[in-house]
């Protein structure tokens, strides 16, 4: 289904290049296990709950220093540098503006649509430009830190400007967009001083798009055709309505298709993560990514079964597995030295930005 | 002691085997740089243990020793009293027993907040809210019915003004912000059955008052109907999945797999708070039945008779399946609320085909199999 047919730079492998060194790959390893996991996550929300929900922010740093902490490239982790206090100053910002921003909306709604729809238009690629540089730069590896040169111009043209080119073109600039987005977090990422590149090119974002599109439309083609002929039904209106009223079968049915969903879901995730994180470049370090979509599928719905059936118990050991599986399918087409990056001054950025995209769930693109 | 590790001076991405040394003398040593790194220990920071992620002790100059001796640089830290970060959190982290209580105590209170944390949140938010919001709530909801349910009614009109007549002197006293309007339709395979939208409209089907042999069995449905839209059962229905669901994403909100099936577990809960409401309604009914002279048995009639005219044909098979899903049924039986005299006839001619509920997809009521037949369901 998915044979990684990436269409990409390579690095310079000639022999005839007098700077040729050999290629090594290294891979990522993840050495959480989810036991361990289980253990820190359990206490944390436990917390949460009887500080009524302060406590998450430093239950989310300690989550994302265990995440980060264990995955190891070359030898040596990363690292998450997020401070509790800037991420509970930035959710009490955003919990303040949406509670001025729903009061505004009882008093002028007029003027909360129009503030809704500027925010959307301008506030979100801020919030994405903002909350980028913060996760960019909370982050290290081998005492270095990650930054993002990303500027808000950037983001407008990304996320607001192809998002309505795809809409004028019905949906068929669509991948267009999807990469823009992947390309501004990326192309703006830096390690230390070098900067990332982003090889990935637009067919392999048409291909998979496209692709996904088509195995959606056939999904529910076949389902409306199965509820036609099982219970005489049509107008898609009806049918979650009619099946849910239509005993076993209907949740059988129901069911199923929400599974088959998720597989969908699951080739889009192992495409999209393909063509992101194997299209970056790093000086002369090459991400390699070979995330297939069964495997892939099979952990989702895995982790679904078991998250319902333990009563979310489970929800650690998914995690883990999830992580894990990615890592396990990420590498670095190296030159096998990874010592050579060296560091840019500036940091120090507060949460604010990040908090925001968290708590309108933005989706990130990648 | 000495701990092993890797050490970077953070001009560069380039490590060097490294040893470090915490002295006696309150200095801390950093063999394997050209030169060894001499700093008090006043000065230097110890990262916060997580699980067993890689240690970074780091200097005064940004440069950052790493290791993955934990147990190391603990006992070290220990034996210097020195602070470091809060090692009562690692405690905790690491031990099976505290992780078992833990999830006791989490498991209780989501159970205790779901229980009665969130319905009382529910009743003091529905409780502020003026009238006009159960209004904007059931907008648009006969409609829906009346694209995948109903029929226009086919009652003489003048036996719907005899019993409009008898709803508005029933309603008008009422007083309670609430604009009740009394509408007819012809259910169709929905069968005899009467709704409360929570705007205040209620809708009674034809095949009901065909069923009903007086008025006041009639009266008593509309008594139980009007105890939802009074009871405020749709708004508080909302809030309270609004109060599930966040309970539910705050646990695991962050697994993008399962989101999907997160929002469905309000519809789960919800049943019983579902099956709580037709029961505050019945009790409104049988008060106001009483209040106004009317027999409560009238109550209890109409409720037998409508679940003889679901049961149908199929009576057999319901009686078999009748309380094995009661967790999930969103109506109390209809032998916990009513007495039936067993002698009841069957009305045939009101019967109605196999399907047990007619909630609509934007409805809340729990759509299963075997769910006792319906007699007054009613928020839209």
């Amino acid at each position: 289904m998915n044979e990684n047919p990436y269409e990409r730079a390579s690095p310079p492998s000639p022999p005839s290049n007098p700077d040729y060194t050999p290629r090594v790959e290294l891979p990522f390893e993840f050495r959480g296990n989810g036991g361990e996991y289980f253990r820190i996550w359990i206490v944390n929300l436990l917390l949460t709950i009887i500080t009524l929900g302060i406590y998450s922010a430093w239950a989310k740093v300690r989550r994302l220093r265990y995440f980060y902490g264990n995955t190891f490239v070359d030898g040596q982790s990363f690292e998450y540098h997020g401070q509790p206090i800037a991420i509970l100053k930035g959710r009490l910002i955003v919990v303040a503006g949406y509670v001025v921003f729903v009061i505004t909306a009882q008093i002028f709604p007029i003027f909360a649509t129009l503030l809704a729809i500027g925010l959307g238009l301008f506030g979100v690629p801020w919030i994405i430009m903002r909350s980028r540089k913060f996760q960019m730069r909370m982050t290290s590896y081998r005492n270095l830190r990650f930054n993002f040169h990303g500027e808000f111009g950037g983001a407008m043209a990304a996320f607001i400007g192809y998002y309505f080119l795809a809409v004028i073109t019905l949906g068929i600039m669509f991948p267009s967009w999807v990469r823009k987005r992947v390309q501004y977090s990326l192309d703006n990422a830096a390690y230390g001083n070098q900067q990332f590149s982003f090889l990935t090119g637009s067919g392999v974002y048409y291909k998979f798009c496209f692709i996904t599109f088509f195995l959606g439309v056939a999904l529910y083609a076949g389902l409306y055709a199965v509820m036609r002929t099982m219970f005489g039904v049509s107008g898609l209106e009806t049918d979650i309505y009619v099946m849910a009223n239509a005993g076993v079968m209907g949740w059988v049915l129901l069911f199923g298709f929400f599974v088959a969903l998720l597989g969908v879901a699951g080739y889009y995730q192992a495409s999209a993560a393909n063509a992101a994180f194997g299209g970056v470049q790093v000086g002369s370090q090459y991400v390699r990514s070979n995330l297939r979509a069964w495997p892939l599928i099979g952990i989702y719905v895995s982790n679904l079964f078991a998250i319902v059936f333990t009563l979310g118990m489970y929800y650690p050991w998914a995690m883990v597995r999830q992580v894990r599986y990615q890592l396990d399918n990420t590498a670095i087409d190296s030159d096998g030295n990874l010592a050579g990056f060296t560091a840019s001054s500036g940091v120090g950025i507060d949460a604010v930005g990040e908090e925001v995209g968290d708590f309108f769930d933005v989706d990130f693109g990648i | 002691m000495v701990i092993t590790g890797r050490y970077f001076d953070g001009r560069t991405s380039a490590g060097i085997e490294a040893r470090l040394e915490f002295g006696a003398d309150g200095n801390l040593r950093v063999y394997g740089t050209a030169e060894p790194i001499v700093v008090p220990l006043a000065e230097i920071r110890i990262s916060e243990r997580v699980g067993n992620i890689t240690r970074r002790i780091t200097l005064p100059d940004g440069g950052v020793f790493e290791t993955q001796d934990n147990d190391a640089v603990d006992e070290a830290r220990d034996s210097l009293g020195m602070r470091g970060g809060s090692p009562l959190v690692h405690w905790l982290e690491s031990r099976w027993h505290v992780a078992v209580g833990s999830l006791v105590m989490v498991v209780l209170i989501s159970i205790a907040f779901v229980q009665w944390g969130v319905p009382a949140v529910a009743n003091w938010a529905a409780a502020v809210m003026p009238a006009e919001v159960d209004h904007a709530i059931g907008a648009g909801s006969l409609d829906v019915l009346d694209r995948v349910a109903f029929e226009p009614s086919e009652l003489p009109k003048k036996r719907q003004q005899e019993l409009r007549a008898r709803f508005v002197t029933m309603t008008k006293p009422l007083d309670d912000g609430h604009v009740y309007q009394l509408e007819f339709r012809h259910g169709g395979y929905i069968g005899a059955n009467a709704f409360a939208l929570p705007s205040g409209i209620i809708v009674m089907t034809d095949e009901l008052v065909e069923l009903a042999k007086t008025d006041d069995e009639l009266v008593s449905v509309l008594a139980h109907e009007v105890g939802h839209v009074r009871g405020r059962h749709a708004l508080r229905q909302l809030l309270q999945a609004a109060g599930i669901s966040s309970l539910a994403f705050a646990l695991l909100g962050d697994v993008s797999t399962i989101s999907g099936v997160l929002s469905a577990a309000p519809a789960l809960l919800q049943a019983k708070n579902s099956r709580d409401f037709e029961r505050e309604a019945d009790a409104f009914a049988k008060q106001w039945l009483r209040e106004n002279g009317i027999a409560e048995s009238n109550f209890d009639t109409i409720l037998c008779r409508l679940d003889d005219s679901h049961s149908g044909e199929e009576a057999e098979e319901k009686d078999k399946d009748k309380d094995r899903f009661d967790y999930f049924s969103s109506h109390p039986s209809t032998s916990e609320r009513a007495q039936c005299p067993k002698e009841e006839e069957v009305e045939t001619d009101a019967a109605t085909e196999a399907e047990p509920d007619p909630a609509p997809e934007d409805e809340a009521e729990a759509p299963f199999e075997g769910a006792p037949p319906i007699d007054t369901p009613s928020q839209a």
